[in-house]
């Protein structure tokens, strides 16, 4: 019982890091159809960013993750204003962005082999080793604190898209992109926003990814298959599918990894991806769209 | 995005076919040059291995194994990718399988994988029957994310499995041929690989069975509504374009005497498919066929001159952001917009 429980927190702790991966994917997706395969790329291009921070100033990956935030959203807004105003009116726009993206991910992972080399790095606080000690039950303090800071991000960007002037034009972009046009949202500046919005999130994700995982560039081919499983299965563009479906699975998968064997483990994902196409299409949170 | 009036369209369309409708002799005679020339290539491609004083004859002769392995490659996964617009990315499992069936049945029964090719090909040929089953129950964006899963789902199963060696992969008995001709049935092989692999997107390309899926690839309610069974074609499209690379998977497994996972089921190598495709020109039957030799050669070219494989993949990626941004239609497609598209290219 005791062993169950403590893989349930491990789970959950997983989880709401892949929510975090996630978030940033969902919302590229749910605004502007973009479906972003180089999303993992920038996560680890962000564990970069942060590793060199951490190694030069010693600045805590925790603290880096406030300072990829802003350079990651400056990056992202540059980097949609170069390449997709070109494919707006393309009228297969969501194809056309995977195969974009898909060639950004290669290049990003070049680039970053190039520079950077292909062995394994990870960002060591002091916090790594330790661990919070509740009843019987062990807690990681990487993994909580990571945990922390995704629910922190989460519902910073809950607020934003709830309380501010911009996240409603982001949500109203979200659910009819045409309708908010007519009522008068700059639907391209959300789209800027949006993007870089994205972009901030996967390099703070890649700043808790520093210290979580060893990282290496080719290594985001995993994560994406992962992350795209989930937001398929939460239905694309639902932020909360995304994170029920990230935690879930996070803690089925830990289960999977403890009795079964980790090499098992990433195939829950998957596995669950197929299952969900077969019983529901438009996944769990999905609106029923026909062709 | 752009609302045409009903008179606007029948008004393009005649303009369309006054364009086309050209004098008889002329369409004759191009179509005289083109099969010439696609002949004498043709002659000089079968005859190569022939010419034996060449410097480095093995390598040239790899090379070819490599090209037309890839043009039958790119050209399985156009009938599927370029004709319908169902992009799959994670092609290169039927590839994969295709090696892995070669593969055993070599080392379980001696079965030649010369001989086993046709069976690979059949058993790619049912798993993308069974793949379609799924993931046709999604379109665009979900569609390439699932067929991506598949790639994910075999390639861990494949590492953990003990029938196929796990991730160390299998060893096969070394081709029974004496050393100097060792690389000469293999580039018949795949020669004759691209052949059928070409000459079945010239099939389809000019049946009804090509036209359903075009239109399928146009918009799939109205092809429905005109009386396409959408989901039979589109489900036929994908067990065809599985088919070639289950056979050319397992004949280059043989070549190589070696299967690994990682050899075949890296996305990397699904990308390959859909760059070469989109770099020729996705929906034409040219396209793969030019796509695939350019980024072999180029792959040879940077490899032997710069030798950096991490530069390459910036290379392959720009190359596909560029032709995507620039030249949606790829070489072929962009030299027939503009009216320059040498004849023997135009097989459409």
């Amino acid at each position: 019982m005791n062993q169950i429980i403590q893989v349930t927190i491990l789970g959950v702790l997983l989880g709401g890091v892949y929510a975090l991966m996630a978030s940033g994917l969902t919302i590229l997706f749910g605004v502007m159809r973009v479906v972003n395969i180089a999303h993992a790329a920038f996560i680890v291009l962000g564990a970069f960013f942060t590793y060199f921070l951490w190694e030069s100033t010693g600045l805590d990956p925790l603290l880096g993750m406030f300072v990829a935030l802003p350079v990651f959203f400056i990056f992202g807004a540059i980097l949609y204003r170069l390449l997709f105003p070109r494919l707006e009116g393309s009228p297969r726009f969501s194809e056309m962005t995977v195969l974009l993206t898909f060639g950004l991910a290669f290049m990003t992972e070049g680039l970053m082999t190039y520079f950077f080399t292909g062995i394994f790095r990870q960002t060591t606080p002091s916090y790594l080793t330790e661990a919070f000690r509740i009843g019987p039950f062990f807690i990681p303090a990487a993994q909580f604190y990571a945990l922390l800071a995704s629910v922190v991000l989460l519902t910073g960007l809950w607020a934003f898209l709830n309380y501010t002037h911009i996240g409603y034009g982001v949500r109203a972009t979200m659910q009819n992109r045409m309708a908010a046009q007519i009522v008068g949202v700059d639907v391209r500046r959300v789209s800027i926003i949006s993007f870089g919005l994205g972009m901030a999130l996967a390099g703070a994700a890649g700043a808790l990814v520093s210290f979580l995982f060893p990282f290496f560039p080719a290594r985001h081919w995993q994560w994406i298959a992962i992350l795209l499983s989930l937001i398929v299965l939460g239905g694309l563009g639902s932020l909360k599918g995304a994170i029920v479906g990230a935690i879930v699975l996070a803690v089925i998968s830990a289960f999977v990894s403890q009795y079964i064997g980790p090499v098992w483990s990433p195939m829950v994902f998957y596995g669950a991806l197929f299952l969900i196409l077969l019983v529901r299409p438009q996944g769990l949170f999905g609106k029923q769209v026909r062709v | 995005m752009t609302d045409r009036t009903p008179e606007t369209v029948t008004e393009t369309d005649l303009v369309a076919t006054e364009a086309t409708v050209i004098d008889p002799e002329i369409a004759r005679r191009r179509r005289r040059s083109r099969i010439t020339i696609a002949l004498v290539i043709l002659t000089l491609v079968a005859l190569l291995p022939f010419y034996r004083s060449m410097g480095s004859y093995n390598y040239v002769l790899q090379v070819g194994v490599s090209v037309f392995m890839w043009i039958a490659l790119a050209s399985s996964w156009n009938i599927l990718g370029g004709y319908t617009g169902y992009i799959s990315l994670g092609h290169n499992v039927f590839y994969g399988v295709g090696a892995y069936v070669g593969a055993l049945l070599l080392i379980h029964y001696g079965i030649s994988p010369f001989v086993s090719a046709v069976l690979a090909g059949g058993v790619a040929l049912v798993l993308g029957l069974l793949a379609g089953l799924v993931t046709f129950r999604t379109s665009g964006p979900s569609f390439i994310i699932s067929t991506i899963a598949l790639l994910f789902i075999v390639l861990v199963w494949f590492d953990a499995w003990a029938l196929t060696g796990g991730s160390n992969g299998l060893s096969l008995p070394l081709p029974p041929f004496a050393r100097e001709w060792l690389r000469v049935p293999f580039y018949y092989a795949m020669l004759t690989a691209a052949l059928v692999a070409v000459f079945l997107g010239y099939r389809v390309q000019h049946s009804k069975f090509g036209l359903a899926l075009r239109a399928i690839g146009a918009d799939q309610v109205k092809a429905e509504v005109a009386g396409i069974n959408t989901r039979l074609f589109k489900m036929l499209a994908f067990a065809l374009s599985a088919f070639i690379p289950g056979v050319v998977g397992a004949i280059f497994a043989y070549s190589i005497s070696y299967v690994r996972p990682t050899i075949f089921f890296l996305i990397a190598v699904g990308a390959q498919m859909v760059l070469m495709s989109i770099i020729g020109g996705r929906g034409t039957v040219a396209g793969p066929v030019v796509g695939a030799t350019l980024i072999i050669l180029l792959n040879e070219a940077s490899l032997t001159y710069l030798g950096s494989t991490e530069l390459n993949l910036v290379f392959t990626g720009g190359l596909l952001v560029v032709v995507l941004l620039f030249f949606p239609g790829g070489i072929v497609g962009s030299l027939r917009e503009r009216g320059k598209l040498p004849a023997f290219l135009d097989w459409d």
